[in-house]
């Protein structure tokens, strides 16, 4: 794939944009809340548009296109069921204690709702975490460009990392939402027409339900057991694991989305963000899913249409670089590679905003130093988006080089999260839980993870202990062992909480359900107020399902 | 606040410039599996979004 001129050209426009947009907002900066917060002020349709985008990374672009060719529609359950409910959840129940509590970020919540040793413990893993898939999906993308354009991997990456820095770097996180939802228009617009052209040119939905196998084309169907269809999964694991255990505690918990709501300008206008940004959410899957699935039915059409082939099967990482080839001419195909990079930006930010944030005062102002002026803190914050920035750049060239170790955090990671909407759940909904009860329940479900992943195996990984059992897909297995760690921290949270002292009831109003007055914000109109606006996203999700059963 | 409409309308008012101009300069150019002038549409459509962009925010002010 070869660039032109007009190419470079809306290449160069978008970069001029977005570090406009960082420039013009430097001079709003003057606080460490301005920088690491906004110092809430930003309008709810910027922080909705924002919340969806900084989740829309590049690498979910990519490997969501992939996963519809790989495993067809069922792949929308990732947004049907692995986000939506979730969404809906945060908005209605969870956001009153959030930005009620006037947290500054999520582990600040768990200083408040629990103690000092349960925020430092997801702060820290937060931070690395962080890092860690921004480093990743740099990796990523420099790998694509490279592999695509033919650009080395240390300029895309550079590049594409001293602009992100720029932009954070003046405008902090308000720089951030904004370019987000530039970058979330940009995804939309670039992305979209490749879906309706290959959609149209494979016959359109009846022309590629007749082509591919019915499995392709249904979400439901083939989900009474695990052995009818290509992911391996049934529904009771997809629902429990994803659509429960491991959507909610992305959703409901990561600082990276949260951050966004609790920039808004009222509580209000928090509570709607989730519940808003459901409604490009609930669309995205038809602008990335579904070109996937059409990549497949084009190949049967000997149109000279065909992925690059790697191992025993496709490339699927290929699919939507090669649609992209074969459908946009010069001029468009800037558009898609500006989206795309687009994507990686907001993802990045999105990761880098989120980190200096709980480094700055979950971390530095907790451990390091206490009682320093603001403006310390300021400049705290905007030298950890440099470090963090760098320690990405460096993450990415430790991935490119050691590929197995990036896997086994990954792993690590995921048995940190697996548990932590229990924490939560409990924290939120149950006054009688203790700091002590917390601490013990996550690290007891983060154990419970790696034993199960050590107990079980799915095409050849993990079994490190014995094989009890054998899982069909690995994604089987992490559902399974989401299940199993969310179930081991909420039984061990209750335990030890009932065997500890609980906190004064005065000291949990505002963080606990049942000590916090419900915000009923009266005078707001109908279309406005949370609860409608979930039953309306509810019912459309639920007819999208009903859709492609 | 500052209103984000302004840039973003701008943006994509020349963004769609550009593919209109691109789609009207070369308007045989077609990628394989193509068989319309894609960036005159794509480029109309960018206009058209970014002129309401525009035009929102214009009348907020």
């Amino acid at each position: 794939m070869t660039l032109a001129f007009p190419d470079y050209l809306i290449l160069a426009l978008y970069f001029g944009f977005v570090l406009g947009i960082g420039w013009r907002l430097k001079k709003r900066v003057s606080t460490s809340e301005d920088f690491l917060t906004s110092g809430r002020s930003v309008p709810v349709w910027i922080t909705s548009l924002a919340f969806v985008a900084a989740n829309l990374g590049a690498q979910e672009v990519i490997g969501m296109c992939a996963s519809g060719a790989k495993y067809g529609i069922m792949t929308s359950h990732f947004y049907w069921v692995g986000a939506i409910p979730a969404m809906l959840f945060l908005g209605v129940f969870m956001m009153p204690f959030y930005y009620g509590s006037r947290a500054r970020s999520v582990p600040e919540y768990l200083k408040l709702r629990f103690d000092e040793k349960t925020r430092g413990l997801n702060a820290i893993t937060f931070a690395l975490m962080t890092i860690f898939s921004s480093g990743i999906s740099m990796y990523a993308l420099g790998l694509l460009f490279q592999l695509v354009l033919g650009w080395s991997f240390t300029a895309s990456v550079l590049l594409s990392a001293a602009i992100v820095l720029v932009y954070t770097y003046l405008g902090g996180l308000t720089s951030a939402i904004y370019n987000e939802v530039l970058q979330f228009f940009l995804v939309v617009l670039g992305f979209s027409p490749l879906a309706i052209l290959a959609v149209a040119k494979a016959g359109g939905w009846r022309g590629i339900s007749s082509r591919l196998s019915p499995v392709m084309t249904h979400a439901w169907t083939y989900t009474t057991s695990s052995s009818q269809n290509p992911m391996g999964v049934e529904w009771f694991g997809l629902i429990a694991g994803l659509g429960f255990v491991l959507s909610f505690g992305y959703w409901c918990t990561d600082f990276l989305v949260i951050q966004r709501a609790l920039a808004a300008n009222s509580m209000s206008a928090a509570r709607r963000t989730p519940l808003i940004a459901a409604f490009p959410k609930m669309i995205i899957p038809f602008i990335v899913i579904l070109p996937g699935v059409a990549a497949m039915a084009l190949m049967q059409m000997n149109l000279g249409y065909t992925l690059p082939v790697k191992g025993a099967g496709y490339d699927y990482d290929q699919v939507l670089p090669t649609l992209m080839a074969q459908f946009y001419p010069s001029g468009l195909l800037g558009v898609g590679l500006t989206a795309l990079m687009a994507s990686f930006m907001s993802g990045m930010a999105g990761n880098v905003t989120a980190f200096n944030t709980v480094f700055t005062f979950d971390i530095y102002q907790s451990y390091i130093r206490r009682h320093a002026p603001d403006s310390h803190y300021l400049w705290v914050g905007r030298w950890t988006t440099v470090a963090g920035i760098a320690l990405s750049i460096g993450t990415a060239y430790l991935a490119r080089l050691y590929n197995n170790i990036m896997d086994l955090l990954q792993l690590v990671f995921g048995f940190v999260n697996a548990p932590l909407f229990a924490t939560f759940l409990l924290g939120m909904f149950w006054k009688r839980a203790t700091g002590h009860g917390a601490f013990t329940g996550l690290l007891a479900g983060t154990g419970a993870a790696a034993l199960t992943h050590g107990l079980t195996m799915a095409e050849g990984k993990g079994g490190w202990i014995g094989v009890v059992h054998v899982f069909p897909s690995t994604m089987a297995q992490n559902f399974w062992i989401a299940i199993v760690a969310w179930s081991v921290c909420f039984l061990v949270t209750i335990a030890v909480s009932l065997a500890t002292r609980p906190r004064a009831e005065t000291e949990l109003r505002g963080l606990v359900f049942g000590l916090t007055a419900t915000p009923n914000e009266p005078g707001l109109v109908w279309y406005k107020r949370p609860a409608v606006l979930a039953v309306v996203v509810g019912v459309i999700c639920l007819l999208l399902n009903f859709l492609f059963w | 606040m500052w209103d984000l409409r302004t840039p973003s309308g701008l943006f994509f008012l020349m963004v769609g410039l550009i593919l209109c101009a691109v789609g009207a300069i070369s308007p045989a150019t077609r990628a394989p599996l193509t068989n319309v002038n894609i960036d005159l549409y794509v480029g109309a459509s960018m206009i058209l979004f970014g002129g309401v962009l525009l035009w929102l925010a214009r009348r907020h002010s």
